[in-house]
């Protein structure tokens, strides 16, 4: 939820809670709902890949399959409602497609209808709340278990308990609003009558959250001529649309897949709905008829309803259930499911791939767009941005001292985001053009992958230093921050220094022989940072513990200017000129460059 | 005509050669130069911090130049010797 709504509707609610214990109930349900199906999704999703997936497969691989599905679960359970809302869930952890999920939901259309006939035959309801506690209780001894299946199995129990409970808080609540419901108050003949009672219907459902409930309220009422037959029927159509609104409850908590399959519980229970009004005196004549034949008395209407709820609920079915595909087709395109975005190439052109320098400059440029990138998730883990670099070091060192810099950035948000794209583009872009090609196109090529990869080997690097970057910004030792600052602060000034070594490309500035310094500095800190975590152990000033977390950090940062380096040399340095040539012949090995570092390290 | 034509070209060769030996020793008097100034940058920004991290960033910068400077004077030198050594005469 947006920041700014979420402070108007927190005062809302609360306002709300001061004013009515029932609407503080019904929040309370609705919430203990949405947080039994995070726990069921979790629970499913231990499951993929696994058991559970092949068995929902092997069921749900075909319509009929899924509505045999659908049409078990919900009789077993007695709820529509609730296999709705499993089924939302299975969506949710990817378990199901939308397809097998509109097959289960017709399945439990039917299903549920089995009710009616336990309720007006032998008087029966079931109560699926009392499972709520031994489901808790189960379910939470499960979840601290160590194996992976007991846990999801306990994630899985632990939600259907907090489904059942929420539903019975929301209940619960909505009580005396129902002991307030008169049927009889709406008696009214005629087409007026049949929509009034059908509204009735859908709003009793939704607030008892249960077509069962209402099934019973409209079979008591109807038994003791409370209400005629016809207004009964139209309850019934009611009930049937009301119950939809769980799933689509259930649904705010689920992605656009679940989302989808509540407007499909909603879009065929509301279609079948309509259709039976429109032609309630025709459903009306087949009831008797087959009620007849079943030996039902023309003045049982109890028994008549029971029949009524499972022949409109079956016509439903045989309508709709042909033109699944074509449903699917319409809800993908009333529910549009948000990317997130994500940056694309800028540079890799299709139609240049028949000229290899062509080619190499795109690759080049596209990976120097990914360079920045990268260069954007390091500083913001840091707290950074990249116009913080041209601050003075005394303004640098504040800016990542300060403490609303430890606010997490998401660094695996920012790689989807900004490198997953576009480093699949580049590799898919550089093996297509690669293996066709002269040797030394292809060669420049393999160094621009390289660098692509070192740069993300510096992302990981920098995850793997976030968790106690973040740990240690709070800590209460002022060593051990000031080290990890320390650690921080080194980076963003490598990143700073390879930028002016793009500056020395740009002005011709001996950008090759720049190498050299930042090569020894990064031997240079990481000598000292190795010396000072010793010293600070020695002195007491940090546990070994956290010297270790510390010469941990000290290797990743090492391997972040390592990466970066490696990757600016290839990305900005040209070296066929004639004077990159000469300066060639100035470099230093890695033996001369241990030397200065151990020079300047003893002066 | 044949061979004199021959002579020319051959002329042309060795002064090609010639010719991008001496660029080369100028690209190498150009880099020594920028590296001096380079060296003095940073003794500047060396006096005007007292940040210990930094110093010792720029002690190594300039060790690095000194090193480097070094290489380019001795390669330098052995190029000037070398192409005395070819003008003398056997």
């Amino acid at each position: 939820m947006h920041k700014a709504l979420l402070l108007i509707v927190i005062p809302l609610l609360s306002y709300g809670f001061w004013l009515s214990a029932e609407f503080k109930g019904i929040a309370a349900g609705v919430s203990i709902f949405l947080f039994g199906m995070l726990s069921l999704e979790q629970g499913f999703k231990a499951f993929t890949g696994g058991v559970l997936e092949r068995i929902l497969q092997k069921t749900t691989d075909t319509s009929w399959k899924s509505f045999g599905f659908g049409f078990l679960s919900a009789t077993l359970m007695q709820s529509s409602g609730l296999v709705s809302v499993i089924t939302v869930s299975f969506l949710s952890a990817g378990l199901l497609d939308l397809v097998a999920g509109i097959g289960i939901i017709f399945g439990s259309n039917l299903g549920t209808t089995t009710g009616a006939w336990l309720i007006a035959g032998l008087g029966l309801k079931v109560n699926i709340a009392t499972y709520a506690m031994p489901l808790l209780v189960f379910g939470v001894l499960c979840v601290f278990q160590s194996g992976k299946q007991l846990k999801g199995v306990g994630y899985i129990l632990t939600g259907l308990g907090f489904l059942l409970l929420g539903i019975h808080y929301m209940k619960e609540s909505f009580e005396h609003v129902e002991s307030t419901i008169n049927l009889s108050e709406f008696a009214m003949p005629g087409v007026k009558g049949l929509l009034t009672y059908t509204a009735v219907g859908i709003i009793a459902t939704i607030i008892m959250q249960s077509s069962h409930a209402t099934m019973l309220l409209t079979i008591t009422a109807v038994s003791v001529h409370q209400i005629t037959y016809n207004n009964a029927l139209a309850l019934v159509i009611g009930a049937n649309i009301g119950t939809t609104v769980t799933a689509i409850i259930a649904a705010f908590g689920a992605n656009i897949q679940g989302k989808r399959l509540a407007g499909a519980h909603l879009l065929i229970n509301l279609c079948t709905g309509i259709f039976v009004l429109l032609l309630i005196k025709q459903f009306g004549i087949a009831v008797d008829i087959i009620s007849a034949s079943l030996g039902i008395a023309a003045s049982d209407n109890a028994m008549k309803l029971a029949t009524f709820h499972s022949l409109f609920n079956l016509a439903g079915i045989m309508i709709f259930f042909p033109f699944i595909n074509q449903q699917v087709a319409l809800l993908e395109k009333l529910f549009i499911e948000k990317r997130p975005v994500i940056f694309q190439p800028k540079y890799l052109d299709i139609s240049a791939m028949d000229f290899p320098e062509t080619v190499v400059e795109s690759v080049r440029l596209e990976s120097i767009h990914l360079y920045e990138n990268a260069i954007h998730i390091i500083l913001r883990t840091f707290g950074l941005r990249k116009h913080d670099l041209q601050k003075n070091d005394d303004a640098l060192k504040q800016l990542i001292g300060q403490d609303n810099n430890s606010v997490e950035y998401n660094i695996d948000a920012g790689y989807e985001k900004r490198i997953k794209g576009l480093y699949s583009a580049i590799i898919a872009f550089i093996s297509q053009a690669g293996f066709t090609w002269a040797m030394s196109q292809s060669s420049k090529l393999s160094w621009l992958r390289e660098a692509n990869k070192h740069l993300v080997e510096a992302i990981k690097d920098t995850k793997h230093l976030q968790k106690n970057w973040i740990r240690f910004r709070a800590s209460r030792n002022q060593a051990a921050t000031d080290e990890y600052n320390k650690i921080a602060y080194q980076i963003v000034l490598h990143i700073r220094q390879i930028e002016d070594f793009r500056h020395d490309i740009e002005d011709n500035e001996l950008p090759l022989l720049s190498l050299d310094a930042l090569k020894a500095s990064i031997r240079n800190d990481d000598m000292q940072m190795n010396r000072a975590i010793e010293t600070l152990i020695r002195e007491r000033k940090i546990t070994p513990e956290t010297g270790s977390s510390l010469i941990n950090d000290s290797s990743y940062m090492r391997s972040i200017k390592k990466n970066l380096l490696k990757a600016a040399e290839t990305l900005f340095l040209h070296s066929d000129t004639g004077a990159a040539k000469a300066e060639q012949q100035l470099t230093l090995n890695e033996t001369e460059i241990n030397d200065v570092v151990h020079t300047v390290d003893t002066q | 005509m044949k061979i004199e034509k021959l002579l020319h070209k051959l002329q042309a060769f060795f002064d090609t050669d010639k010719h991008k030996k001496r660029q080369h020793i100028e690209e190498l008097k150009k880099i020594l130069l920028k590296l001096k100034k380079k060296e003095r940058k940073i003794i500047r920004s060396m006096q005007q911090t007292d940040e210990d991290c930094l110093r010792k960033h720029y002690q190594t910068e300039l060790e690095i130049i000194r090193v480097q400077r070094k290489k380019g004077i001795e390669t330098l030198q052995q190029l000037k010797e070398r192409k005395k050594n070819l003008g003398a005469p056997s």
